[in-house]
């Protein structure tokens, strides 16, 4: 029985759910090491995966879907950062607001395009990479069956988060950007009298993490569903943010955290074929990323401590 | 002008801004629905008016919400009857919708799912002249002017069963491998959808003992891409024929099926027909008339023989539940099976065998 559980596809699995976790958390860690609170990833995923499947609908290729989808999360991160940024408004305020106004602006798109609620047509979709077998036994062909089965069988955006989740470490730690964009979110105040523009440094992380949501839409509908419906992020975003936290603000962290979740998720999956002999409640799976968020928040296990000058708009002079 | 001016305008503008917004508030969006629709022929005023909130999966999930609403304009259509859909994005929505509706004027009032049978419970007293109709929802005491429509989905589910009991064991279609399992993807674990996964099992067994059923529930009934996953990890367990019954996370599923190759019973509707593009799949689906159960009512509405107060049960014997056409697999399912199907039919109606309802 724990050979039916443990499998290949129990961490492929991990890792296919993850995956837009850990784009949103890691745009969210960018966005908060800059200074701004971003409450609306879970809009703007779902803003991401929408247009991304209006434009694959349109044009038939899934990658112009994948751009559409980037581009979209960047539009609506745009009003976020506008209200944060330059009218100091207060930053939750904003990004509730716009979790909001995705869910109406999609619901209300499919009605007015498409002419009925609820999932859109199928799309064309984003297939694997690679396609391997997995021929015959022994030793050797068992060691593939598992490297193929984690490794080599993820579809695109998969692989793209992992190189995102390294290059935006090695970008936040070793490089004179990154460490700016810490800055902004400890003391803005000190980097605003060195002459660098806060505002400007805020609005690009704050874009940033809309194209990092966006993406997430898009690997959500056109490379898993291949279709969108109604809400469908069902509250990944929210996950992401508690990623985000559990991870220490950090991308890798980030990536771990969600790769964490969403191994969870997965195992959940498998532990209910087994309902019969292991009885653990679904539930217990669904509410493990906010209690091991609660449990790093609150300084039991490491402490998660935030940027300093988070969530407070920056006036300048 | 002076400060009292002032104030007094202000306090002015706050209540018409308040007023304002009396008739936005309550119930989420509309969506733009019929009412538009050119009148073909209405020529006198419309008989009466009838309405239905949706549960927070909304028009669109190709089964469930959608059938009810299938009910509601045919009996536009035939009945002469004003309709109106107001779709719940959350649970909090239910009782300002169905408020919304009866002050609007709007009998039979119909609440679509069972997440709202306290939400009935609650309004139907306080609205005494307006008449209800709660689908799949089970009253201890029904209330005087609401009827619970409730519906015998583990006999429909019994012959479900029957058919991916056997198809496992045959070969029929590429997608059936030798191994004798199938699965059922059920969306919250609750009682109702106990009802499907009891009578889908015990259809299985009855012709098929040794059959293994893999039974996982997804938690709600929106979630695809959780669908998609239970779909590929019965698959890997060796499913070859899956059973869903789970709303709009069973359209994960599907994909599932068609990506990995295993085949597919849809519910409620018949998802051959809504479900576009998964006729390489779509086995069969275990219809549950709610068109049907909405459409009755209604028209005892109309002829004013309502019968508030009741529970009525609509199964295989009233043609409430049944499964759909095979389609696709009309000449490919061996004779076997569909004669296994009618001889269950046959036996549940006449009352032989009884399906367990958990």
């Amino acid at each position: 029985m724990l050979g039916d559980i443990i499998t290949p596809d129990l961490f492929a699995s991990a890792f296919r759910m993850a995956t837009p976790l850990a784009l949103a958390a890691i745009g969210g860690t960018i966005c908060e090491r800059s200074g701004v609170v971003n409450i609306a990833l879970e809009g703007i995923m779902l803003t991401g995966a929408f247009f991304g499947t209006a434009a694959v609908l349109a044009t038939g290729n899934p990658w112009i879907g994948v751009l559409a989808a980037m581009a979209a999360g960047v539009a609506i991160a745009s009003v976020h950062a506008f209200a944060s940024i330059n009218l100091r408004s207060d930053q939750v305020v904003s990004g509730t607001a716009i979790n909001l106004l995705a869910l109406g602006v999609t619901g209300f798109l499919m009605e007015f395009w498409y002419g009925h609620p609820g999932t859109t047509d199928p799309i064309a979709v984003l297939r694997p990479i690679f396609s391997f077998t997995s021929p015959g036994g022994g030793f050797f062909a068992e060691i593939w069956r598992w490297f193929n089965g984690i490794v080599l069988s993820h579809t695109p955006i998969v692989y793209i988060t992992i190189i995102i989740a390294v290059l935006a470490q090695w970008a936040l730690y070793r490089t004179r950007w990154g460490l700016r964009l810490r800055a902004l979110g400890e003391h803005p105040r000190a980097v605003d009298t060195v002459g660098v523009n806060v505002y400007r440094g805020r609005w690009i992380a704050v874009l940033m993490s809309g194209a990092l949501a966006g993406l997430a839409g898009a690997n959500l509908t056109i490379e898993q569903v291949g279709s969108f419906t109604e809400n469908m992020t069902n509250g990944r975003g929210f996950i992401a943010l508690a990623a985000n936290i559990f991870g220490r603000w950090t991308p890798a962290g980030s990536y771990l955290a969600s790769l964490l979740f969403g191994f969870a998720d997965a195992l959940q999956i498998k532990l209910q074929v087994f309902r019969d002999v292991i009885t653990v409640p679904p539930q217990f799976f669904l509410m493990l990323p906010y209690v091991l968020t609660v449990i790093v928040l609150a300084g039991v296990i490491g402490r998660a401590i935030a940027p300093a000058a988070v969530g407070q708009p920056y006036k300048k002079g | 002008m002076n400060s009292k001016m002032s104030k007094l305008l202000a306090v002015l503008l706050a209540l018409m801004l308040v007023v304002a917004f009396v008739p936005a508030c309550g119930g989420a969006e509309e969506p733009e629905e019929p009412t538009d629709e050119p009148a073909v022929e209405e020529p006198a005023e419309p008989v009466l008016k009838a309405a239905m909130v949706t549960d927070v999966g909304g028009l669109g999930d190709k089964s469930f919400n959608d059938l009810a609403y299938e009910g509601l304009k045919k009996a536009e259509a035939e009945l002469n009857v004003e309709i109106k859909v107001l779709e719940s994005k959350e649970i909090t929505d239910y009782e300002s919708n169905i408020d919304q509706l009866a002050t609007a004027g709007y009998s039979p009032i119909f609440a679509v799912g069972f997440l709202m049978t306290d939400a009935i419970i609650k309004m139907a007293p306080e609205y005494s002249d307006v008449q209800f109709g709660g689908v799949d929802q089970f009253y201890e005491e029904p209330p005087a002017n609401a009827v619970g429509l409730l519906f015998k989905e583990h006999e429909g589910s019994y012959l479900a069963g029957v058919v991916a009991g056997l198809a496992t064991l045959d070969t029929f279609d590429d997608k059936l491998n030798g191994d004798n399992v199938i699965g059922f993807v059920g969306g919250m674990d609750v009682p109702l959808i106990k009802k499907f996964e009891a009578g889908f099992i015990a259809g299985a067994k009855s012709v098929n003992p040794d059959v293994k059923v893999i039974s996982l529930y997804a938690g709600n009934f929106t979630d695809q891409a959780k669908g998609k996953e239970l779909g590929l990890s019965l698959i890997e367990q060796k499913a070859d024929v899956i059973y869903a019954a789970a709303g709009a996370v069973g359209l994960g599923t599907i994909q599932a099926c068609q990506e990995k190759g295993a085949l597919f019973i849809g519910v409620d509707a018949d998802q051959y027909l809504t479900v576009p593009g998964s006729g390489d799949v779509m086995l069969t689906s275990m219809m549950k008339r709610v068109d049907v159960a909405v459409f009755d009512t209604i028209k005892s509405a109309v002829d004013g023989t309502f019968e508030g107060g009741t529970l009525k049960t609509y199964g295989l014997a009233e043609g409430g539940v049944d499964l759909a056409p095979f389609h696709d697999f009309e000449d490919a399912v061996p004779q076997a099976i569909k004669d296994a199907v009618e001889k269950a039919r046959a036996d549940i109606i006449g009352g032989t065998i009884e399906v367990p309802e958990s």
